[in-house]
């Protein structure tokens, strides 16, 4: 009876906290203010971290400072995955995005461009001011983890490895300043905030809360859609019927599934903390359940992929996980595209969803 | 009137017995017919017929998500292509005669969503992806032998869209979006940096391609997308920008078959209601007006084809869909809606299923 009880009164309390009113202008400042400012933050710091870790590195070559520079990498990758949907804002401009990662890569353009300099010893590559000024594609995670990871890497633990070192710390830098350019901007009152909290009809980025709302809610489902066509399809190489580990964003360095995770938990943070189960109310609580249905099931399918990538894709149980999130990122794009926007009314529609 | 007229007779008594009594009074009335593909609010997809009064005729499944029809006022036949990267398109009889038939792209190969037929109705052309060379061709069907394809030419691009058939009923015009994808990158754009869009003029007889035309290098992220043909034989055509979203450059121009290109001078206002991304574009029955839609953007924009100013324009929330009625254009949007704007005095009707992208007006 007293176990009934409690779970009964367990029920009863979510409905009573659904319908606590919540406005638009709240989940705004709620998706700035507890997501998208201590996620750029926490970006900002692990770059830094990762920045002084490499230049350790290259000042002192060691087995010690090179796994401390590979873990300050792994940070970074965990921290950007956790926010890299948030295009709104400083991320979405200035080429940011290509410049902290170059991806999807088909033809393998960073590769080739890191092999090139590595072989020549490329100077104005060490030199982070020249390479800002050279292709994306060298100056971004994916350029670093060939650098860190990659053949030839073991031999940053030595005074071999002296070129490829100040390479790998000239992006670092690069990032370091790209995120913690990211990271002022969102801190500043003025700034992007502002634009997006008091949108303007005569401003000329945001000029109503709903299309903000609308901007928000619309980064939900392009995260759900990337981590499906760029992160999961290439590693099951459809078009040819044969899988392709290597299409596997970090794979080198290990980090597939766990930047995947942080995808996934990152969306499903932003879309609690931004308070949106709340704004749809209790009689669209199917939508909020739902995606947490989705979003756990993505959790576990991850936590079977646990072999490095070229083993998982031929291990069928593995292989199927891969697939899996593949369905669970369809069902997220109806639950948190088109079922949220009709719950809140936004103009995100059907036909205004990746059109042609 | 006429329309609807031939639509009536060619109908024949067996389709018109098999509708449910209120769509057959629907179809004695003089109304206009339009197909779009649509996605049904329990799930699903479909092709769907309605009539300009909010009727829904008829409806075909889809094993995905469409994206244009193409139609052959010839044959009553009509085509639903998937939408990009699908690899299936389904020809039905828009009069009810026969029964849907489903084709799919050959390997190495997927639509792109837009095609058309030859003037007789006996070839139909379908944009496609080859894409482990990002290039673009024309897939040629047979329309009188189970819809074999029978060969293919070149778009002289990459990521073709939209392709239309000049009132000469000879010369193609091709909207190369420069996009380039690949489908296992499902729909990630692979080459923003370096996109390369352009309008070829390709020779249907021969695929010879008779004149290609860019805009301006800075203007390379300008993705060209849809097109009509104007009164004058001018191509309209209606753009996506793919680059950074605080810019807003123009979206809208035409191009003629001399080899001049360019885009008109919208303001600032229309350019931010439209979002950088027009969807659909069509022309008027008198060919001298041009209405661009944004879904994105919420808006539809009519345009005076003489004096390329716009005309007015109209809100309407995730409005893509439109088509040519006597007055004006009938639009339809991502929620269901349909309405006339721009003169047009078709009725605002709600549908309980979503429309995609583009309406076609079949009868």
């Amino acid at each position: 009876m007293r176990l009934f009880l409690a779970a009964a009164f367990a029920l009863a309390t979510t409905p009573v906290l659904a319908q606590a009113p919540v406005t638009t202008g709240e989940v705004i400042s709620a998706a700035i203010e507890d997501f998208i400012r201590p996620g750029f933050h926490e970006l900002a710091t692990s770059a830094a971290s990762m920045k002084d870790g490499i230049a350790a590195l290259c000042a002192t070559p060691s087995e010690e400072h090179l796994s401390v520079g590979r873990d300050g990498f792994k940070a970074v990758v965990l921290a950007y995955s956790g926010v890299e949907f948030v295009h709104v804002g400083p991320l979405g401009s200035n080429n940011r995005i290509e410049r902290m990662l170059f991806w999807p890569d088909r033809k393998g353009i960073a590769l080739k461009q890191v092999q090139q300099a590595l072989a020549a010893e490329d100077a104005s590559a060490t030199n982070p001011k020249d390479l800002a000024g050279k292709s994306v594609a060298m100056q971004g995670l994916g350029a670093l983890e060939y650098l860190l990871f990659g053949t030839g890497a073991e031999e940053l633990a030595g005074p071999d490895g002296a070129y490829r070192c100040s390479f790998a710390a000239s992006i670092a830098a690069l990032i370091g300043e790209v995120t913690a350019e990211m990271d002022a901007e969102w801190s500043d009152p003025q700034g992007i905030s502002a634009a997006l909290e008091n949108p303007r009809p005569d401003a000329n980025d945001y000029r109503t809360q709903t299309e903000v709302l609308e901007k928000l809610a619309a980064s939900l489902v392009h995260g759900t859609e990337a981590i499906r066509d760029q992160r999961v399809l290439p590693i099951l190489g459809t078009s040819a019927g044969q899988p392709k580990p290597k299409s596997a964003l970090f794979w080198r360095s290990g980090m597939t599934v766990p930047a995947l995770a942080a995808n996934f938990s990152g969306l499903s943070d932003f879309f609690a903390k931004a308070r949106f189960p709340e704004v749809m109310g209790a009689d669209n609580a199917w939508i909020a359940n739902g995606a947490e249905f989705e979003f756990a099931n993505a959790k576990r399918a991850l936590a079977v992929i646990t072999s490095p990538m070229d083993e998982a894709v031929a291990d069928p149980k593995q292989f199927k996980a891969l697939e899996y999130l593949v369905i669970v990122t369809k069902s997220l794009d109806t639950l948190v595209g088109e079922d949220l926007s009709a719950a809140l009314g936004l103009s995100v529609g059907f036909s205004a969803l990746d059109g042609d | 009137m006429w329309q609807r007229r031939a639509f009536l007779k060619a109908a024949g008594a067996g389709f018109a017995a098999s509708l449910l009594p209120r769509r057959a009074a629907a179809l004695d009335r003089a109304e206009l017919v339009f197909a779009s593909a649509i996605q049904r609010r329990q799930g699903g997809f479909a092709a769907a017929l309605v009539t300009e009064r909010g009727d829904l005729v008829s409806s075909v499944d889809l094993p995905d998500r469409g994206h244009d029809i193409t139609y052959s006022p010839v044959t009553g036949k009509a085509v639903v292509f998937a939408r990009q990267p699908g690899t299936f398109a389904v020809v039905f009889d828009a009069r009810g005669g026969d029964l849907p038939v489903t084709l799919t792209s050959v390997p190495g190969r997927h639509f792109f969503g837009h095609g058309v037929f030859s003037p007789d109705g006996r070839l139909l052309y379908a944009t496609e992806n080859d894409f482990e060379n990002a290039r673009g061709v024309v897939g040629i069907f047979d329309a009188t032998d189970g819809y074999r394809r029978i060969g293919e030419f070149d778009t002289y691009g990459t990521g073709p869209h939209e392709i239309i058939l000049m009132p000469d009923n000879r010369t193609f015009a091709i909207a190369n979006g420069g996009i380039e994808t690949h489908p296992d990158y499902g729909r990630s754009e692979l080459n923003i940096d370096t996109m390369d869009p352009s309008l070829a003029f390709v020779d249907s007889s021969d695929g010879r391609l008779i004149g290609q035309m860019r805009l301006s290098a800075d203007l390379h992220q300008v993705s060209i997308r849809h097109m009509v043909v104007d009164y004058a034989n001018r191509v309209w055509f209606g753009c996506q920008f793919r680059g950074p979203a605080e810019e807003r450059p123009q979206l809208v121009g035409y191009a003629t078959l001399d080899g001049e290109i360019r885009l008109i001078e919208l303001s600032h206002d229309h350019l931010t209601s439209l979002d950088n991304y027009v969807g659909a574009i069509e022309v008027s029955a008198d060919r001298a007006m041009i209405a661009v839609s944004s879904s994105t953007g919420n808006t539809i924009l009519a345009i005076d084809a003489d004096t390329t100013r716009p005309l007015g324009s109209t809100t309407m929330r995730s409005g893509s869909g439109l088509a040519r009625d006597s007055k004006g254009f009938v639009a339809t949007s991502g929620w269901g809606e349909m309405m006339g704007v721009a003169g047009s005095t078709a009725p605002h009707h709600q549908f309980d299923f979503n429309f995609d992208a583009h309406l076609r007006r079949v009868g």
